[in-house]
């Protein structure tokens, strides 16, 4: 259809998740009309993060450096280790701003059909930083669906032998949202588990 | 006419047909639009169906996820002449038949019938990479799989038998009606382990990792529907068995109306064609009330008060005639 460096900037576009062809296309287009100097903005943002960006040595957050920001920061309590799928899930959790303790990034769930493992995730990297007795308390933050639910438990088997004390964020209905729009899921589990209420 | 109603309340074909046939011969795409009313709610409800691509479906001009939102709107019973595989067919058609009613009455327990379909692909996925060796890497996290078998699976068992509990006397009464004279149907829901399925799991483990598959669970029970104390797979006659899955089908819709839930869209889709003129004027007068479509390639039993007959030859419409 193109030709040239059109064609290959379409294709990689294309390349990238959530982009189909025909936004793929727009964007292309855009980025021929477009300022010289604002395409190559973009361009640089992609080069720092490839160059600059790494994974923290620790905890295997995105950092800048050697270790990420929270791992750097003395004022975080070490003895709380929030464990979390992917780095992504470390920005949800920071926007509750209660959480002081460090981070661990498993890099994904047990999913065989994906072919994960123990062994593909950083499951020896987190026992390996429980060994020294500073943490004392690990909370599982994986996803809540089933994949999240198994490697919670898979952990859980592993670490309590530990003695370290283990804990399990709780899925309940979200709050300040009208509970027209919680999912049909979550309000039957809260329907399930509900309380008496004290008069 | 019944295709277009089917596919507008569950987003698919009744009849199991392709895309292809789903749309008039020559054109790209077939467009479904349909206004329902429940009580003093109107809906209205829109399909666009291409050959290749993704189907949309709006309620009332928004887009909808997932067919279940649908619900409120439009709900079908489908009736036809294949469901005597419900009957005569393998295991897998009766346990379709229970977890299509679980999910029709419970959100939470779609997500458990979903838990319990992905577990098992998980676990299967995991058997196979262990190549029938049982090393303690696949150990560990095959007891971490076994577990939410366990606890998704034993819920929907149980959830299974207390629905077939409610089952049994409503298709028991609806055969007898049908049949025209008394008949016990039992149904019978067998677990394919004793005990605790963690336990069972246990016990049929090297099995499971020598063949490869998950040889106990809720995947392998089976419901068991007698007549007269005779398993009817084996040894009712087909028109028995006809009957005993219009049974089934009218239980369920009994079961809704116990729960006060709206009754659904009744499609008969060419049943009288199957049954005799007995057992078709029996049916017609058993029919819940509500609304009820039907084809039928012959002449309906004389009680059907049709309030409106459209005669269909060479695929066009022939002429509309009104009756009471
Ligand atoms: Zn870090």
């Amino acid at each position: 259809m193109y030709v040239g460096p059109l064609r290959s900037l379409v294709d990689e576009l294309g390349r990238l998740p959530g982009i189909g062809p025909k936004s793929a296309q727009r964007i292309a287009f855009h980025l021929l009309k477009v300022e010289s100097e604002d395409a190559l903005r973009l361009v640089d943002a992609i080069v720092a993060v490839k160059e600059r960006v790494t994974s923290c040595t620790i905890c295997f957050n995105v950092a800048e450096g050697e270790l990420c920001e929270f791992c750097s920061d003395p004022r975080r309590d070490g003895s709380l280790l929030c464990v979390v799928e992917d780095p992504r899930d470390i920005v949800a959790v920071e926007r509750t701003r209660e959480f002081r303790g460090r981070y661990h990034v498993l890099g994904g769930a047990l999913n065989p059909i994906e072919g994960l493992g123990p062994d593909q995730l950083r499951v020896r990297e987190l026992l390996d930083r429980l060994s020294d007795g500073e943490v004392t308390e690990v909370i599982l933050c994986t996803n809540p669906n089933l994949e999240g639910e198994a490697t919670a438990m898979y952990l859980a088997r592993l670490l309590v032998p530990l003695g370290v004390r283990v804990t399990r964020i709780a899925s309940g209905l979200p709050v300040g949202g009208d509970l027209e729009y919680a999912d049909e899921l979550t309000l039957g589990r809260a329907l399930e588990g509900r309380r008496e209420v004290d008069a | 006419m019944l295709e277009a109603i089917g596919w507008l309340a569950t987003g698919r074909s009744i009849r199991g047909a392709s895309r292809e046939t789903l749309v008039r011969h020559g054109a790209d795409r077939a467009i479904l639009r349909a206004e329902t009313s429940i009580t003093d709610k109107q809906d209205l409800i829109e399909a666009e169906i291409p050959v290749v691509r993704a189907t949309r479906t709006q309620l009332n001009r928004r887009p909808i996820r997932r067919h279940a939102e649908m619900a409120p709107a439009l709900q079908v019973s489908v009736f036809s002449p294949a469901d005597r595989r419900l009957v005569e067919g393998g295991p897998a058609e009766r346990r379709g038949y229970l977890d299509e009613v679980l999910v029709e009455r419970s959100a939470r327990l779609e997500a458990v019938v979903n838990d319990v379909e992905q577990v098992l692909r998980q676990r299967a996925a995991l058997l196979r990479q262990s190549g029938g060796k049982l090393d303690p890497s696949i150990l560990t996290t095959l007891d971490v799989w076994d577990q939410r078998l366990t606890m998704s699976g034993t819920e929907l068992v149980v959830a299974r038998e207390t629905l077939v509990e409610k089952l049994e006397p409503l298709v028991s009464e609806s055969y007898t009606h049908l049949a025209g004279h008394f008949e016990h149907v039992t149904l019978t829901y067998r677990r394919s382990w004793t005990g605790e399925l963690v336990d069972a799991l246990r016990s049929a483990r090297e099995q499971d990792v020598r063949r490869q598959v998950t040889t106990v669970g809720p995947h392998r029970d089976e419901l068991e529907i007698g007549l007269g104390f005779t398993p009817a797979r084996t040894h009712a006659s087909q028109g028995e068995q006809r009957c005993i899955a219009l049974a089934l089908r009218l239980a369920t819709h009994d079961l809704r109306l116990q729960d006060a839930l709206e009754p659904p869209v009744l499609l008969l889709d060419d049943v009288f064609s199957e049954l005799d003129p007995h057992r078709s004027a029996a049916l017609v007068e058993r029919l819940p009330s509500g609304q009820v479509l039907l084809t039928t390639a012959v002449d309906p039993p004389p009680a059907v008060g049709a309030h409106r007959v459209v005669e269909v030859a060479r695929n066009s419409l022939l002429g509309r005639f009104s009756g009471q």
